[in-house]
């Protein structure tokens, strides 16, 4: 039913915009427009900014993705696109665009959860991955603990209570004048830093898979606040050490909800999830408990269109969904 | 040749499919999460009428001033439909539309648009036959500023568009001017316009097509952003 069939898919919820192009299994192509120059100066996504760079950007990407796939847009059979969560000034471009393609090509449509597009990344690369899994979703918007009992069937056993876990990067980083994205640029300036040279809080909270992370950051501003003028500190520890809290305090909790569920396989995604420190952290875990550990590759971790595609052509197979089912059910919702 | 029209920069949403003279058209108030209504008005247009998608030669679209979201909507949409059937697609301004419809007036034509944040986009035409001239620049203006400049004028004069969210009504009253429809832009005065544009060929590229917003984004930096001056050494 899905043989052969080209999936496009679009994702613009927060500042990156995104197309990519799939046949059967195969990614023709994921393009991705990234906003950071526009951002850079603010340190932070500015929502406005965001939404009108997707609007002039979007056609033009549209129009080099079909380029570099040689593909015609009337050979497309599915078109999929993000439908939140997100900026809302930013997702209504991307999924009015693709589903007026949908509307003039009378093609399929399908909207897609951006949580769901994470979960379901690995497949593009790990075909293999079944549930039940435990996947780690952390970025700048996201830091939630999802238990995949079946596809289609999700369970959101921990979340923030206040700072996502790359805000805690992005906003220390705007502090410090380190650049943005935070996550990348702390990671940078730490390689190679004593991580343990500053103990920064792990935070707790009441609900024992829940995170939070605006103490942390809080925590580091009072410690630079407070260090005497004549002794100055090493920027690479300092940034080693503050990753480090935040990659053990992520790792402590989904340590804990994988024993607890005792899932036989573990996943992730989202933006903070191409962190090489979280992700070796990850690996060492799952090695020493025995469990099957598939990441999507840090491309595919941040935002991106292809974990669209797969997540459309996923829900397609699991609900064993014809084209028509989707036509009928979801050209006009 | 049948054209679709389209206006999203306002309270009211309409989309309206024309041969020449109009076929059929539809329009309702947007809410807050109507993200989807457009598109599903513009179905049920052609459900309605039977036209099927690639007997549509061109889209004509509101493409601002006004609301961004809704804007940014109506371009996507646009854009979507004339990419997938390769057709032309025409913005057409909104506050040219509103004074055009106006044209047959032998006053001075003062087109007002809201663009929230108690600011307009002004801007005046003479009347011609057969059409309008801009008798000024567009402008962004605020509310106060707006009262100012149409009680300190006093030439005879036509409002159209947003004038009813003019406080102070004796300006409104006053002998020198009158108030006129349409109050708020049209897919007909969409179609008015884009239509003329469309036959003598006067509309841009697809690659240069932009959203009139008038204003740069509303950007504060963050006050944490005044790097603090900390003692590092790399
Ligand atoms: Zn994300």
């Amino acid at each position: 039913m899905l043989e052969d069939k080209i999936i496009l898919g679009f994702e613009t919820s927060c500042d990156e915009t995104a197309i990519a192009i799939m046949r059967n299994d195969e990614l023709l192509v994921n393009k991705i427009s990234s906003q950071i120059d526009l951002h850079e100066k603010f340190g932070g996504v500015v929502p406005e900014v965001a939404s009108r760079a997707h609007a002039e950007m979007i056609r033009n990407l549209l129009h080099s993705a079909l380029n570099e796939g040689g593909v015609e847009l009337s050979e497309v059979d599915v078109v999929a696109s993000t439908d939140g969560p997100g900026l809302a000034g930013s997702l209504v471009v991307g999924y009015n665009f693709a589903k007026s393609i949908a509307w003039s090509l009378e093609k399929p449509f399908l909207g897609v959860d951006h949580m769901v597009g994470h979960l379901s990344a690995p497949l593009i690369e790990n075909p293999s991955l079944k549930p039940p899994f435990l996947s780690l979703l952390v970025s700048g918007g996201h830091t939630q603990i999802v238990l995949v009992e079946e596809w289609g069937k999700y369970n959101l056993i921990g979340t923030t209570i206040d700072d996502a876990a790359g805000e805690a990067f992005d906003k220390l980083s705007r502090y410090c004048g380190f650049g943005f994205p935070g996550g990348p640029a702390i990671q940078k300036i730490g390689d190679g830093g004593d991580e343990t040279k500053i103990d920064f809080p792990r935070p707790k909270t009441s609900n024992k898979f829940d995170y939070s992370f605006s103490g942390l950051k809080t925590a580091a501003i009072y410690y630079l606040q407070g260090l005497p003028d004549d002794q100055p500190i090493s920027k690479k520890d300092f940034a080693a050490s503050y990753q480090e809290a935040i990659v053990d305090s992520l790792m402590s909790i989904f340590e804990k909800a994988v024993k607890e569920t005792n899932v036989p396989t573990i996943s992730g995604g989202g933006g903070v999830m191409a962190n090489s420190r979280l992700r070796e952290k990850l690996m060492i875990f799952a090695e020493n408990e025995n469990k099957d550990l598939l990441l999507p590759s840090p491309k595919l971790s941040t935002d991106n269109a292809a974990m669209i595609c797969i997540a459309a052509k996923n829900n397609l197979i699991t609900n064993d969904l014809g084209l028509e089912d989707i036509r009928l059910s979801s050209i006009i919702s | 040749m049948f054209k679709l029209s389209l206006t999203t920069s306002g309270q009211y949403i309409s989309a309206a499919i024309f041969e020449q003279k109009l076929v059929s058209s539809s329009i309702f108030k947007s809410d807050k999460g109507s993200t989807s209504l457009l598109l599903n008005q513009i179905d049920e247009l052609f459900k309605k009428t039977g036209i099927k998608r690639k007997d549509l030669d061109a889209v004509y679209f509101d493409n601002g001033p006004g609301y961004y979201t809704g804007l940014r909507i109506g371009m996507a949409v646009s854009q979507g439909i004339c990419s997938s059937l390769g057709i032309p697609i025409i913005p057409v301004n909104g506050l040219d539309a509103l004074a055009f419809a106006a044209h047959t007036s032998h006053r001075k034509i003062c087109s007002i648009i809201d663009i929230k944040r108690n600011e307009f986009a002004y801007c005046t035409y003479n009347p011609l036959p057969g059409g309008v001239a801009k008798a000024t620049e567009p402008e962004v203006i605020t509310l106060d500023n707006l009262e100012i400049k149409i009680s300190e004028d006093s030439d005879k004069k036509l409002l159209v568009g947003n004038w009813d969210l003019i406080d102070n009504k004796k300006i409104l009253n006053d002998s020198n001017t009158k108030l006129a429809d349409p109050r708020f832009v049209t897919a007909e005065n969409i179609f008015n316009v884009g239509e003329r544009l469309f036959q003598s060929n006067k509309y841009p590229d697809f690659n240069e097509i932009q959203i009139e917003y008038m204003r740069e984004p509303d950007v504060t930096l963050p006050k944490e952003n005044l790097v603090k001056m900390v003692n590092f050494y790399d």
